[in-house]
C-alpha cells in the first residue's frame, strides 16, 4: 500500500511542478529569444534584441528603482520585525500563539483589498489627514498618497509578516542560556547581540529578507494604487510590455532577468547556510 | 459489425443533436460598467438566450484574449475605434449580416463608415465619447481652462491626473504641436515626448481604471478624464466640470463586432440588435454618460441628459477632435518614449 501511494504522490507533485512551473518558464525563455511580431506575438528568427533592449538606460533605471524600493522595504521590515520576533519568542507559550494568530489574521483578506484600505487612511481626505486637521496639527491636508513614502509604507505593511515568521521560527529555538553565559563572562548588551544572537539568527534573517525581497519586486499594484503609477517598477514594465506594447520577447526577457536575480539570491542563501553550518560544526 | 455501425450512427446523432438540445447561449465580452445588469436580464427574458457575460478594462486585454481564443471564442466583443480595423485586418472578425440587425438602421451617420471600418462591414457603433479636461470648480475657475496647454501651468505642480494610456497622453502633446494624434513619424513622436517631459513635474498620478474617483476624493482638481466619467462624477459632486480643449479632444467609438471564432453567430446578432433598441440604448446613456449612436433613443432621454454638452458635444467640437487610428509599427516608438517618460525623474 505504502509503496504504491508514495510514487503516485511524488508523481502527481512532479507533474504539477512540470505543468505549472517548468513549462511556463521554458515558454518564457523561448519567447524571450524570438522576434516581436505585431500580429502573432512572436516569430522567428531567434534574436537577443529583447535582452539588448534591457541594457538601455531607461530600463536600467526602472530596474534600479525597483531594487531600491525593495531594499528599503527589506531594511524596514528587518528593523521592526527583528525586535518583534525576539520579544514574541521570549513570551509565555499562550501569548506566543495569540500574537502569531493576530499577525496572521490580516492574511485572510486579499492584499489588494488591504492596499485599498491604506488608500483610505492616507488619502487627501483620508482618516489620517482628517484627524490631524481636527487636532489642529496642520492647516491643509498633507500630500501622503501618490508619493514614494506611501509605496514604501504599503509594501512594508504587506510584507512585514513574511519577515517576522522565519525570524520567529529561528529565534524561538535560541538557547537563552547563551546570553546568560555571555553576561557571566562580562559582555555588555551590544556585545552579546553582535557576537552571539545575531550570528545564530542569520539563517532566519536571510530567509526573511528573501521572502520579503522576492515578492516586493513584483507587487506592481502597490506602486500603481499608492504611488499613482507615476514611475514604473519592473512589475509594471512586464505588464505593459505584454499587454500594451504587445512586445512578448521584451516582456519575457524582463521576467527571465527577474527570475535569474531571484535564483542568484537563493543560491547565495544556500551558500551562506552551508558556511554557517560548517563554521559551527567541528569546533 | 452491424452493432458497431448502429452505435456509430447513434453517436453521430447525439453529436449533431447536442447543440440544439443545449440551452441557447451567447458569450458576450464587454467593457466593465458598460451595460446595466437589468438590460441583460431583460434580453434573456425576451429571447430565452442566456448571456454569459465577462468584462475587460482595456482594449489590449480584450485583443489578447480574442487572439488567443481561436476556437470556442466569444460571440460579441466591443472593441474601441481602431481596434476594429486592427482585428479585421488580422482576420479575427467575421462580416456582420445586416439583415439580422434591423435596429441598426437609422444610427447616427456621424459615427458610420469611419476609416477603421468603411461601409461597416464588420462593426456597428454603439457608444462614443471623448477624452478632455476635468476640473473641480471649487479649486480652479473652469473659465481659465480652455486648452491642453493649461495642464502645463506651473501653478499645478504635482496636481495633475493623466490617463494611464500612451495614445491618449501623446494625443495632447501632438495636438498642441499642431500634429495629428495618429502620426507615425518618429520625429514628431520624439518632439511630443519632449513636450510631455516638461509636463511630468505637474503629474500626480496616472489612472485609467476610474479616473473620476480621485476627483471625487479631492485628490486632484485638474487633469484628463473621459466625458462619461466626468458625467458620473458630476452626478455626485456638481463642482466637477468637463472641458473640451480647443485643440481638440480625443474621440473614440465602441463598436459591436462578432469574432471569427464565435460559436453562436445568430445569437450574437440577436444580442447586438437588442442593444440597439431605442429604450435599451437610452437606459445605457442614462447610466454611463456616453453618447449613443441610436438616434431614436434621444427623445426618450431626460431633458438634463439630452442637453448635456458633456455627453452630446456640439458638432464643431466633434469636428475639432480626432479619432484614434491604428499606428502599426509606430506603436513601438510610442511605447519606447512612454517608458522613457516614466522611467526618468
Amino acid at each position: 500500500m505504502e509503496s504504491k501511494t508514495r510514487p503516485a504522490v511524488i508523481g502527481l507533485v512532479a507533474l504539477w511542478l512540470v505543468v505549472f512551473g517548468v513549462l511556463p518558464i521554458l515558454l518564457l525563455l523561448g519567447a524571450s529569444v524570438l522576434t516581436q511580431d505585431p500580429a502573432h506575438f512572436v516569430r522567428l528568427p531567434l534574436s537577443l534584441d529583447a535582452y539588448r533592449q534591457l541594457l538601455e538606460p531607461a530600463y536600467l533605471q526602472v530596474m534600479l528603482r525597483s531594487l531600491k524600493l525593495a531594499l528599503i522595504t527589506v531594511a524596514l521590515c528587518l528593523l521592526v520585525g527583528y525586535p518583534f520576533a525576539w520579544f514574541t519568542a521570549r513570551l509565555p507559550a499562550g501569548w506566543k500563539t495569540t500574537i502569531l494568530v493576530l499577525l496572521m489574521i490580516p492574511f485572510w483578506t486579499n492584499s489588494l483589498v488591504r492596499t485599498y484600505a491604506i488608500r483610505t487612511l492616507l488619502g487627501t481626505q483620508g482618516l489620517l489627514n482628517k484627524a490631524l486637521l481636527a487636532l489642529g496639527v496642520i492647516d491643509a491636508p498633507l500630500q501622503l498618497i501618490y508619493t514614494d513614502l506611501a509605496v514604501v509604507l504599503g509594501l512594508f505593511y504587506l510584507m512585514l509578516p513574511f519577515m517576522i515568521l522565519p525570524l520567529y521560527a529561528n529565534l524561538d529555538k535560541f538557547d537563552y542560556r547563551l546570553v546568560e553565559a555571555g553576561r557571566d563572562l562580562g559582555a555588555g548588551f551590544a556585545r552579546i547581540f553582535v557576537k552571539i544572537v545575531w550570528p545564530l539568527s542569520l539563517p532566519g534573517v536571510f530567509a526573511g529578507c528573501i521572502l520579503v525581497f522576492v515578492p516586493t519586486m513584483g507587487l506592481f499594484y502597490v506602486a500603481t494604487l499608492l504611488g499613482g503609477a507615476r514611475q514604473l517598477l519592473v512589475g509594471n514594465l512586464i505588464q505593459q510590455q505584454f499587454l500594451n506594447a504587445r512586445n512578448w520577447p521584451a516582456g519575457s526577457a524582463t521576467s527571465v532577468v527577474l527570475i535569474l536575480l531571484m535564483a542568484l539570491m537563493l543560491a547565495a542563501y544556500r551558500l551562506l547556510l552551508r558556511r554557517a553550518a560548517t563554521a559551527r560544526g567541528p569546533q | 459489425m452491424n452493432i458497431g455501425k448502429t452505435l456509430f450512427g447513434a453517436a453521430l446523432l447525439l453529436l449533431t443533436a447536442s447543440p440544439a438540445m443545449a440551452a441557447e447561449k451567447v458569450y458576450v465580452y464587454n467593457w466593465t460598467e458598460y451595460i446595466p445588469q437589468a438590460v441583460i436580464d431583460d434580453f434573456t427574458k425576451e429571447t430565452g438566450i442566456e448571456v454569459v457575460y465577462t468584462t475587460y478594462d482595456s482594449n489590449e486585454t480584450m485583443y489578447a484574449k480574442v487572439k488567443l481564443a481561436q476556437q470556442e471564442g466569444y460571440d460579441v466583443v466591443v472593441p474601441s475605434t481602431y481596434f476594429v480595423s486592427k482585428m479585421s485586418r488580422e482576420g479575427l472578425l467575421q462580416g456582420l449580416d445586416h439583415s439580422q440587425l434591423p435596429n441598426a438602421r437609422g444610427l447616427d451617420a456621424k459615427m458610420l463608415d469611419k476609416p477603421f471600418d468603411r461601409g461597416n462591414v464588420y462593426s456597428v457603433p454603439f457608444m462614443w465619447g471623448s477624452t478632455g479636461i476635468g476640473v473641480n470648480a471649487k479649486e480652479i475657475d473652469p473659465a481659465t481652462v480652455t486648452s491642453w496647454k493649461d495642464l502645463w501651468n506651473p501653478a499645478y505642480k504635482g496636481k495633475v491626473l493623466l490617463q494611464d494610456d500612451l495614445r491618449e497622453v501623446f494625443h495632447m502633446a501632438l495636438k498642441l504641436q499642431g500634429r495629428s494624434s495618429n502620426t507615425t513619424d518618429p520625429k514628431e513622436i520624439e518632439a511630443a515626448y519632449g513636450l510631455l517631459k516638461e509636463l511630468m513635474p505637474n503629474v500626480l498620478l496616472f489612472n485609467s481604471d476610474s479616473p473620476r474617483l480621485p476627483y471625487l476624493a479631492g485628490e486632484v482638481s485638474i487633469g484628463m478624464i473621459w466625458n462619461g466619467e466626468a458625467w458620473m462624477a458630476a452626478e455626485e459632486n456638481e463642482d466637477i466640470r468637463y472641458i473640451y480643449p480647443k485643440e481638440g479632444a480625443n474621440l473614440w467609438v465602441d463598436s459591436f463586432v462578432i469574432p471569427k471564432s464565435a460559436r453562436n453567430v445568430k445569437n450574437g446578432h440577436a444580442f447586438i440588435n437588442y442593444m440597439l433598441k431605442a429604450e435599451v440604448a437610452a437606459q445605457c446613456v442614462a447610466q454611463n454618460g456616453y453618447a449613443t449612436t441610436v438616434l431614436a433613443a434621444l427623445p426618450l432621454l431626460d431633458e438634463k441628459v439630452r442637453t448635456s454638452p458633456t455627453i452630446f458635444p456640439p458638432p464643431e467640437t466633434v469636428a475639432a477632435g480626432e479619432f484614434q487610428l491604428d499606428v502599426g509599427d509606430a506603436l513601438a516608438t510610442y511605447q519606447r518614449y512612454w517608458e522613457l517618460l516614466r522611467a526618468g525623474n
